[in-house]
């Protein structure tokens, strides 16, 4: 009897338990149902990208990325109720229609503009967006060029969650030190200021860190010397090439040509030289080639979250190529904490004056900072990726250490 | 009001008229679409002077758009705030540092730097003709661009030029426009380009009666400089921006299939030429973006525009192999001038009888020009 009074007590009391603890999850759901009613007016950030010619492999990626990014925010809640939405735009690179679109994205109600990954292509929109009194972010630029360093005064408006070429140029020399390659032959490419600025910066800490400069060569995309400069780079006898450049055309040649001639030593790059797609299908032509970048994209990737969302983006059928597309998430991640910071307003100088004081704001591709001088980012630890007999794989995390912010 | 005294005013009427009417529109457009339209203005100006140039010689010149960068620049330089150019291009000379100009004046000087550069480059081009010519200019376009990148003493080098004023609205890029229109027009009604047509149609008899071909090669060459210079202070002021690949190869052969496709021997051709194909480059661009069309909404896939683009830009050669003017000027066959055939057979028969070779090789078209030759030869003074 008593043990049936027991067991009844037991029951009445698991069934009370369960009781709360539904409710408490009604509650919970009701509470989630609230946070997915981000019902406010939308914060609208017009996209002027390139999604069909020279920057489509950078600017694509990191804007679809930063849309799945924007659902899984919108479905929690939105920034302080307020859902995230963009409106993207295909400037095709022509600086007439870049300007345009800019325009019309504004018209569209955009409050803030994002542009493609080269500040020179993206002028236009940077202009509009300034005169506009807008924040102007690009998730990817290389160069410290978006902000007063290009733009003057109006310039404090704008930012990239690119990272800096005196950190990528900081990150590989401490690369080489740390594997022991204590001297280099500095390849690079003048198509792009940034090329230029990333080999050196990396000269400049390669040296201060102890290291010696073999050699410099230069070639420029298009004008069909790579190979004779890759002979050169082969005979030099140096620990390591360090090689500045982008992917195709040339970068296969050059690779090709050193291993050819029998250079088996590293080949060390930076962001601009990520993804296995270039690749020549030798393990022997390609193999000892290392760069620096924002996340693996070869499934690899320490950070869950990021190999979640190249998951993602691989099921819809947009697989990204290089890791360049964490800094959509980013840049977008960036954009809400400056809004959060400032209680919600959307308004271009005060979003710009949080943005300037970020110091280490957590963020996908890594702790993100800014300065009244670097309105690149600055100090983000990099991921190493290694191609080994003709398969990539991420190595190590590597900060870039003092020297990132061209000390 | 006789036949060739309206012919002479549609002359001009007519490109003037079609500038008129894109501006008409441009003005009751949003203000994206007015960049659109400026936009399309500014190329119609350059395109005017590339025929300044190349439709009245008959030479190819792929150096032109030399002299819309110096231009561009040039102005974009002078009218960007000091502290700006001493931020961002602190290599700069010292006399390209100081002085802030009005849009105006640097509008000036642009179209006067383009002029004085070309009369540089035509002193010593200017005596060559068909593929010489054309590889020689585009010589120039490199030397150009390559001094342009990466000289830091002279602008930017690499990296864009930013904050110049935006001051060219739609008002300004009409005016422009039609002030090329009608330098292009006084000076095709000139002495100096009626000889300039007679060596294009046939050199050997224009030196044969007097004509210094040099002479009024360079005289167009220097013309076509001013108004191109001209043309990229207006583009620059347009876009607030400049970098020296805007100013390269693609504007020089999209500007040159222009003039072509418009009819690269009549100023209503360039005017056409510039006007039509700039509108359909910048609606097939927008198309890419999302469009409507008489109520009908449509989106076009990506990269879809450029091959649309090259399929209407074939087809309206194999169309029209002499432009979509047929070389005349506006209502030109209307109003009684003499069918291409007949001139044909006149040009033919007239340079068979002199025993010459016909046009040149490179020439854009000789024959249509033929009569003007007779015409020239008869009314030109031998030149000492």
């Amino acid at each position: 009897m008593v043990r049936r009074r027991w067991l009844k007590a037991v029951t009445a009391l698991a069934g009370s338990i369960g009781l709360v603890l539904g409710m408490v999850d009604v509650a919970g759901a009701a509470a989630a149902a609230h946070h997915k009613a981000a019902t406010g007016k939308p914060i609208i950030i017009g996209a002027v990208i390139d999604e069909t010619g020279t920057m489509k492999p950078f600017d694509q990626p990191a804007v679809e990325a930063a849309q799945l990014w924007a659902k899984k925010v919108n479905a929690s809640g939105g920034v302080l109720g307020r859902p995230i939405k963009f409106k993207v735009f295909n400037d095709q690179l022509q600086p007439s229609l870049t300007r345009s679109d800019a325009l019309k994205a504004i018209a569209q109600g955009a409050s803030v503009l994002w542009t493609t990954c080269d500040v020179t292509f993206a002028t236009p929109a940077i202009q509009v967006g300034l005169s506009h009194h807008m924040l102007v972010v690009s998730p990817c630029t290389g160069t410290n060029e978006m902000g007063p360093s290009r733009f003057g005064a109006p310039g404090k408006l704008a930012f990239s969650f690119g990272n800096a070429p005196t950190s990528d140029g900081a990150v590989l020399a401490r690369l080489l030190m740390q594997k022991g390659w204590k001297s280099a032959t500095v390849v690079t490419d003048k198509l792009l200021t940034y090329f230029v600025d990333v080999c050196q910066n990396f000269t400049t800490d390669f040296q201060k860190m102890g290291g010696k400069i073999v050699t410099q060569l230069t070639y420029t995309t298009g004008d069909h010397t790579v190979t004779q400069v890759a002979q050169k780079a082969a005979s030099t006898g140096a620990a390591a090439t360090v090689l500045c450049t982008t992917t195709t055309p040339t970068l296969p040649a050059f690779v090709t040509s050193e291993r050819t001639l029998g250079n088996t030593k590293p080949i060390v790059g930076p962001w601009s030289i990520d993804g296995g797609f270039w690749e020549p299908k030798s393990a022997t032509i390609s193999n000892n080639i290392w760069w620096a970048t924002y996340a693996s994209v070869f499934g690899d990737d320490p950070n869950p979250q990021i190999r979640k969302l190249y998951g993602q983006m691989k099921s819809l059928g947009e697989t990204p190529q290089t890791g360049g597309f964490v800094t959509g998430p980013t840049a977008l991640q960036g954009i809400i904490a400056a809004i959060k910071r400032t209680h919600g307003t959307v308004k271009g100088p005060k979003l710009a004056a949080q943005m300037v004081k970020f110091h280490n704001v957590p963020t996908l591709s890594g702790p993100v900072s800014f300065s009244a001088k670097y309105h690149a980012v600055v100090g983000r630890p990099y991921r190493i990726v290694e191609v080994k007999n003709g398969k990539p794989h991420f190595v190590e995390m590597l900060s870039p250490g003092k020297y990132a912010g061209g000390a | 009001m006789t036949r060739s005294r309206l012919r002479l005013a549609a002359e001009l009427v007519g490109p003037l008229a079609l500038v008129g009417v894109v501006a008409l529109v441009a003005a009751h457009l949003s203000t994206s679409d007015q960049t659109d339209a400026i936009n399309v203005l500014v190329t119609a100006t350059i395109v005017v002077g590339l025929y300044v140039f190349i439709g009245n010689s008959g030479v190819i010149s792929f150096g032109q758009i030399s002299f819309v960068a110096v231009g561009a620049f040039v102005a974009g330089i002078y009218t960007t705030p000091v502290s700006t150019r001493h931020t961002t291009m602190p290599d700069l000379f010292g006399f390209l540092g100081r002085p802030v100009l009005t849009n105006m004046e640097s509008i000036l000087l642009a179209a006067g730097i383009g002029a004085v550069f070309a009369l540089i480059v035509g002193l010593a081009l200017m005596r060559l003709s068909g593929l010489s010519a054309g590889i020689a200019t585009f010589a120039v376009l490199e030397i150009t661009y390559d001094i342009l990148a990466n000289w830091g003493k002279i602008g930017p080098g690499p990296t864009t030029l930013a904050s110049v004023p935006v001051t060219t609205g739609v008002g300004q890029a009409t005016i422009g426009c039609a002030v090329a229109v009608v330098l292009a027009f006084t000076y095709q009604r000139s002495r100096s380009c009626r000889m300039l047509r007679a060596s294009r149609a046939d050199p050997l008899a224009a030196r044969g009666i007097g004509v210094s071909i040099f002479r009024h090669r360079l005289g167009a060459f220097v013309l076509s400089g001013a108004i191109c210079g001209f043309a990229g202070a207006l583009y620059v002021h347009a876009l607030g921006s400049i970098n020296v690949t805007e100013v390269y190869l693609a504007l020089t052969f999209s500007t040159l299939a222009m003039l072509v496709v418009g009819g690269s021997q009549s100023l209503w051709g360039a005017t056409l030429g510039g006007i039509l194909l700039g509108i359909l480059s910048s609606f097939l661009s927008n198309a890419e973006n999302g469009t409507s069309v008489f109520g009908l909404s449509f989106t076009l896939p990506n990269g879809l525009s450029s091959i649309i683009f090259a399929i209407l830009f074939v087809g309206a050669l194999m169309l029209f192999p002499r432009g979509l003017t047929r070389n005349r000027e506006f209502l030109a066959k209307a109003l009684g001038e003499r069918s291409d055939k007949h001139r044909l057979g006149v040009g033919l028969s007239s340079t068979a009888a002199r025993g010459g070779d016909g046009p040149e090789a490179g020439d854009t078209d000789g024959a249509p020009a033929a009569a003007t030759t007779a015409h020239a030869a008869a009314s030109a003074e031998p030149e000492k």
